[in-house]
Order: structure tokens, then sequence, then C-alpha cells
């Protein structure tokens, strides 16, 4: 309590007499008592070797943050198998025993968590104090973005460039054996890339054209509406984008998955050829144990469905790729939305952090973030490891491997998942990326793009929130049969169903009542 | 034990015993049970209240009874969603012929180890029988998978080179009854044949001796002497498995069948629905509310049941 009431003065000081502790505000905040701070993540724990590595990292990082704030930092992993009920029961639990949280508002459930309870409110006194470098370089429209009911939960990774728009990732070489020149552009092309590669499997190598494990339906689906629409979807309903407004037409919501019978048919027509041409397994709906992406990388399937930022990895020539061995092999991607250029920007809170409710030392937290985002020693340690060990820079500045780099135990960078504070100012280049094809892509994109127009629509979905779940579990399961083409009797009659299904479910009700608080948020 | 029923012997008719005389002279009886009261008292007493939790909107910071309570919200989607119906009915018809075929199979099972002469050969196969309970639901899901699968699966590999056609059971509901069926019976078979080995270990030797004397061959000792002698222990556990009856077995089902929609006719029960419906939005209130039906149903069953146990033959009944 006595703690709490000298941050609360020491607070009160700092705003009184802003530009005088501007540079030294933070050395005078309380950090005598030595304290841990637990950042909570997900992300796979390393193990033997690896874990060694890391925690020579992790001691390094202490004794930084030990001089600066007189903090350490424990990483407290959340592994990936059902991470999303893992992570929110960890959350819920509020036993003080974690501080800081990697969140995001699309992918992790960041705004239900901040509703519920389970995140701090974080006052601009508070990151004016604890946090100032953040709290000066994200700008103020975007940390409008971070708050719910008026109040800041997040602190967006806002100033990191990544596109995680889904598509095919190809071979482009083989593309262009299948008398693509330019490569795959369209769904359409992307058929006939699927048929010249399932017509020469053996030829090429290949097991089959793309090992999916069954759960790429819904992602398919607001794929080919992307290409055939202008639709844009509103991110944190639920997994099914089913609700959305349009390019053109922002703040009117519509439901092409469902009342766009005729493209929906044709999607139907489209993934029944794909599957009766053997593109993915027979019994692609149980094919849980598949390791696609890993088979891609050595030449065993001929396409992968991910979004951009794991094409940068697999279109590069990187030790782990050794489809490039071929000075031939060409990694392609094409992007769902292309035909149309319907590409939406990344919503800053894709990556964010929150700091729990029950955190114990909320001011230490926001200190030990400051200095992971923002200081370049600390931003290096977290996010690659020692230099020397876990990566050397060349002559460029960009970041290689050393010599003695072994990626089973020296990958420090991919232990610590820190996705909710890069910052491009701080980072270095991977001079094994394939530079020169990817800043082509961005910069096709950044002509394309629309930034991410419902930033600040936090649907309340309290009283629609029965009707949202049967929607989404009856569209998930009707896209299975439709998008791996596995469905009997003809496409008309199974999107008639599937309609039908989705109207018993309840979706006009849920058109209705977002657009009633659309309207509110947006008509003022 | 033994001083325990000696004291009760001993007690004299007709004399009433006060409570604390009775705790006194019983006090070893009810040290020995005390365990298990508590934990029946800490893991499912003490969290009864915790029940209040699917009537209201709850909030980590407010708790479960300062959170607000929205009356039956919580209930609402799975009445909704159209389903209820179809998952209780698939949830009771596989509970139903878990229940009677595992425990048929299981005293098949026990009367026939306990007529196996070898020594070596009881141990043998009666270890062989157990072995499938230890393998874990996730395992069974991938052999299932490699045994069943179109392309390379085992069953279709031999069909082919026998010259029959592919079978498809991953696009084909019908077939999934059995299949999971017998899955649940060679996994628990061997286990459940435990309890009533045991049972038929206990029955009285001189019994049976005279059975044999009596010039009873094997069929009518088993029909006339074990069969009858087993009747209280199967009356009891199918009692107690009645319980569970609106209880999915999760582990088995999810594993097996996964998300394949294709199949969810026949094989989508009240468990693996939740599951799909609840994973994307972390609600204990939906969760707590679909559990707090169940166990209503359960209660139900077991409370009627017991009672037409106690019409037809009053000492099997549980209470």
């Amino acid at each position: 309590m006595k703690k709490r009431v000298l941050a609360l003065l020491l607070a009160m000081t700092m705003l009184l007499s802003l530009a005088a502790c501007k540079k030294d505000g933070a050395k005078k905040v309380d950090t005598k008592e030595h304290v841990k701070i637990t950042y909570m993540f997900t992300g796979s724990k390393p193990e033997g070797a690896a874990m060694d590595r890391f925690q020579e990292m992790n001691k390094k990082l202490n004794e930084i943050l030990t001089e600066k704030c007189n903090a350490e930092l424990e990483f407290y992993w959340i592994g990936w198998t059902d991470y999303l009920s893992v992570y929110n029961m960890n959350i819920a639990a509020q036993d003080g025993t974690v501080d800081l949280i990697g969140t995001a508002s699309d992918w992790l459930d960041a705004w239900p968590n901040a509703k519920n309870g389970g995140f701090k409110i974080l006052t601009e006194d508070m990151l004016k104090t604890y946090a100032p470098e953040t709290w000066k370089s994200v700008p103020k429209d975007h940390w409008e973005l971070c708050k719910y009911d008026g109040d800041i939960y997040l602190m967006p990774e806002d100033n990191y460039a990544q596109w995680t728009n889904h598509g095919y990732i190809y071979r482009l070489d083989w593309a262009k054996k299948a008398g693509l020149a330019n490569g795959v552009h369209s769904w359409e092309d992307m058929t006939k890339y699927f048929e010249y590669v399932t017509a020469n499997k053996d030829a090429l190598g290949i097991n089959v054209a793309w090992d999916s494990d069954g759960t790429h339906n819904v992602q398919m689906a607001s794929g080919w509406v992307a290409s055939h629409s202008k639709f844009v979807p509103i991110d944190g309903i639920c997994t099914a984008a089913l609700w959305g407004g349009t390019k053109d037409n922002l703040y009117t919501i519509i439901t092409p998955a469902y009342s766009d019978t005729q493209m929906m048919v044709d999607f139907a027509k489209m993934m029944k050829q794909w599957d009766e041409m053997g593109v993915w397994k027979t019994d692609v709906l149980n094919n849980t144990t598949s390791t696609n992406r890993d088979d891609y990388r050595v030449g065993l399937v001929a396409a992968e469905q991910h979004h951009t930022q794991t094409w940068t990895d697999l279109c590069s020539k990187t030790p782990s790729n050794t489809i490039y061995n071929d000075p031939n092999a060409e990694s392609g991607f094409f992007y769902f939305g292309e035909e149309t250029d319907n590409v939406v920007a990344l919503s800053i809170t894709h990556g964010a952090m929150a700091v729990s409710a029950a955190s114990k030392n909320p001011e230490r937290a926001l200190m030990v973030y400051d200095l992971l985002r923002n200081d370049p020693d600390c931003y290096r340690l977290i996010n690659y490891g020692i230099q020397g060990i876990s990566y050397e820079l060349d002559s460029n500045g960009y970041r290689i491997t050393p010599a003695s780099y072994n990626p089973d135990t020296d990958n420090v960078g991919g232990a610590t998942s820190w996705w909710w504070g890069r910052n491009d100012n701080l980072e270095l280049k991977d001079a094994t990326r394939n530079w020169t094809a990817i800043e082509s892509l961005y910069k096709v994109y950044d002509k394309i793009k629309i930034d991410y127009p419902y930033g600040q629509f936090v649907p309340n979905v309290d009283s629609i929130e029965g009707k949202v779940k049967n929607c989404n579990e009856v569209f998930g399961n009707y896209m299975k049969q439709i998008a791996y083409g596995k469905y009997s009797g003809t496409a008309e009659d199974i999107v008639a169903e599937m309609q039908a299904a989705l109207k018993q479910a309840g979706i006009e009700d849920v058109t209705a009542e977002l657009q009633r608080q659309f309207d509110q948020l947006y008509k003022k | 034990m033994s001083k325990g029923s000696v004291v009760a012997a001993e007690a004299p008719a007709g004399r009433k015993l006060g409570f604390f005389e009775k705790v006194r002279k019983y006090r070893t009886l009810i040290f020995m049970c005390l365990p298990t009261c508590l934990f029946f008292f800490f893991f499912s007493y003490v969290p009864l209240p915790g029940i209040w939790v699917a009537f209201v909107k709850y909030n980590y910071q407010k708790g479960i009874f300062g959170s607000r309570f929205v009356g039956l919200q919580n209930f609402e989607f799975m009445v909704e969603s159209g389903k209820l119906w179809s998952l209780t009915r698939n949830t009771i018809l596989y509970n139903l012929a878990f229940i009677i075929l595992g425990n048929l199979f299981a005293v098949f099972m026990a009367i026939l180890l306990n007529e196996i002469r070898s020594k070596a050969f009881k141990k043998v196969s009666q270890t062989m029988m157990f072995l499938p309970y230890f393998i874990s639901h996730v395992l069974i899901g991938v052999l299932v998978f490699n045994f069943l699968n179109y392309d390379t699966g085992f069953v279709n590999t031999l069909l082919t080179k026998w010259g029959f056609e592919r079978w498809q059971p991953y696009a084909n509901a019908s077939c999934w009854p059995a299949i999971l069926i017998f899955i649940y019976l060679w996994q628990q078979s061997g286990y459940n044949s435990v309890v009533y080995f045991a049972a038929i270990m206990g029955i009285d030797g001189e019994v049976i001796e005279a059975s044999r004397v009596d010039g009873a061959n094997a069929f009518q000792k088993i029909r006339y002497i074990i069969l009858p002698s087993l009747r209280p222990t199967i009356v009891i556990l199918l009692l107690f498995a009645l319980g569970g009856i609106v209880r999915g077995n999760f582990g088995l089902f999810y594993n097996i069948i996964g998300t394949n929609s294709l199949l969810y006719e026949t094989t989508d029960i009240i468990e693996t629905f939740v599951y799909r419906a609840s994973v994307t939005d972390f609600n204990f209130s939906t969760a707590s509310a679909v559990g707090f039906y169940q166990s209503l149903i359960g209660f139900a069953i077991v409370m009627t049941v017991n009672f037409i146990v106690k019409k037809i033959e009053p000492d099997y009944s549980l209470f």
C-alpha cells in the first residue's frame, strides 16, 4: 500500500514537472526492492541444450534489467497444444504469478480478457511514468485503438512491418512449367498449377500436392471471398470471418459467405474439382499428423497455405529450406484478394502487451517492457540471443548466423516469442531472407492496401453470444465439406443447406445486432 | 476390521446406543472411512455453490457471486443450436452400448479367465487384455487412422491386395457407431473384467465343490452358480455407470473423429460439441451450464433406475 501511495505521489510530481523530468524520469521511480517480473506468452519451451542457451541469454538480460530497473525477467511458456484455452485459463487464475501478458486482438482473446477483468487498466500517467519511451513512440491515434470503454489495456506492436494476409505458397519454377509464365495470380491459375503438379507427381518427386491437415477450411473460404468481392471482415467476433463491410461501404455489415449464393456455389465446384484431382489426401479431414510446411522445405509437397510472413521464410535460401539446393527452385506467393486488390493491413493489436490485473508489480512490469521494446541491448538479447552465439552481423549490418550456429539449440529468438513489442528501429534484418522478392511484394501491398478500419470496434456479444457460437460452428462444419470438396450431391444443394443452417443458427439476428452497434459507434 | 464386527455383534439387544457412545464404539470403522468422507466433502460438496457460475456473466475480478446474474442465458446456445436433442441422444445411446456391452463382455471374459487351467497362459492372456487400457486416446486416434485411412491405411491396403474395392470410413457416418463401440470394448473390457474376476474368486469354494459332487458340468456350473453370484456386482456397477450416462467419453470421440464434420451426424456428443463451440472463447459460464444440465439428467436417471431396482429386488438397490 505504502509503495503504491508513493508511486502515485511520484506520478503526480512527474505530471506537474513534466518538462524538467523528461529524461531522467524513470530513474526517480522507487526501485529499491528487487522484483521478479513474469512474462507469459505462447511458444514452445526450449529443452536440453537449447534451454541452456536460453538461460545464458536470460542471465545476461537480467543483469541489464537489474542494473536499469532492479528487476529480473522470468519466462512463462504456454505451449501450442490447445494454447487458447490454456492461455485464457492462466489469465483467469488471477493468482498474481504473472505480470506481463503477450496478447493479440485477433488471434488471442485480448478484448474478451480485458472485458472479463483479466488485464489491468493502463492509465496515461502510468504509461508516461513507467514506459516513457513506449508512450512517446506510439502515436495518439494508435493509443485510441488500444482502448476499451475509454481505458487503455494494451501496448501495441505498431512499429513493425509484417503482413499476415493469407494465400498459397507455391513453386514458381513448377508453375512456369505448367504454362503460367508469370506465376499464379488467381484461383483459376492455382487450379492450373495443381493440375500440373498432381499429374506429374512422380516426376516432381512429391508425395501429394498439398498435405493439408484439414483445418484450412475457414481460411480458404475467407480467401475465396476476398478474391471475389471487396469484403473487409471484422476481427475478433469468431474464427469464421462472416461479418464485415465492403471497401466502398465500410460501415454497412454484410455476410457474403452466407448471402452471395453464386459465389459460394462456384467455390464449392472448384474445390470439388481440386478434391477429385487429388490435391490433398483422400482422408484430409482426419489427416492430423501432417507436416506440410517441413515437407515443403525439402520438396515433398508443392504448396503451403499460410500467410505472407511464412512465405518470406519459405522463399529464402535458409539452411532448412533445402529445395534451393536446386538453383532453379523459386517460391511464389498467391495472396488472397489479388484479383480484386483486396488487401487489408494488419491491425496494430495483432501483437500487443498487457499487464495482468493481479500483477503485484505493474509499475516495474511496464518499466521492463519499455526496456525490452526500446533498449537496443535488451532488444537484441530477447529477439536474437547473444551475439557471437545465436547471431552475428555481416559487413552490411545484416544478421547472419555464426559458423558454430546450431539451429536446434541456438535459436534463442525462437524461444522467447517476442511478438508483442518488436520495433523496426531496432530490428536487424536477416541476411538469409530473399529481400528482393520480399520487398517487391511489400511494395505491391503498400500500393493497394487499406488500413484495418474497425480497430476501435469491440463488439459487445453478450446478447448474441449463443448465436455467434452456433453460426461459427455451422459455418466451420459446412466449410470442412465445401472447402475440401467432400460434400455429396450438387454444389447448389450443399450451399443451400448451409444457408438454411446459418439462418437457423441466427446469422441474421447477429448481423442486425452488429449493425446496431456499428451505427452507435460510427454514425455519431 | 474384525474388532469392529465383534463390537457390533456384542451390542446388547434392546438397548439403544447414544450418538457419542456409538462414535466411541465404532471409532475404528469411522476412522477408516474418514478419508473417503473428507474426499467427497471437499471435492463434491464444497464446490457445489459454484454451480451458480452457470447463471452469471462471469467476471474474473468480481468473482462467482459478484458477477452479474443473467438467468438461463448461458443455457441458450445449446437450445438455440437445435442440436440439444440429437447430441443428448447420441451421448446416451453410445453410453448405453458401452455400459451394456461393456459389462456383458467383461463378465464373459472373467468367466473365461476363470476356466483357464494353465497358470502361465492365464497370466499372459490377462496381461494382453489389460494392455490396451493403458494406451492413451491420442495414440488410439493415430492407430485407428493408420488402420482405416483411404490412401495408405492397413485395411485398405489389404482390401486392394485381395482385389476388393477400397472402403472409405472417414466419409461414411453410418459405420462409426460400430467402430467406436468395438474400440471401446477392445480398450476397456480387459480392465473391467478384473472386478468380475475378483467376484468370481470370492465365491465360496464349497458351493462350487458341492456342484461338482452333484455332477454339474462346466456350463451348468456357470449358469447356476457363477452368474447368480455375480448378479449383485453387475447391478451395482450398472447403477453407478448409469449416473454418468449423459457424460460422453470426450477423449475417445475427439481423438478418433476430430473435427471431421462429415461424421458428426452419428458421432457428435455433448462434450465434443461444447468443446468446439467454446474452445475459441474461454467461457466458464456456458461450460458450467452444460455440466449442470448433464448432472441434472444423470441424477434423474440414477434416481429412476434405483427406484425400479428397489421395486424388483430391494437388496440390490443403492439406497
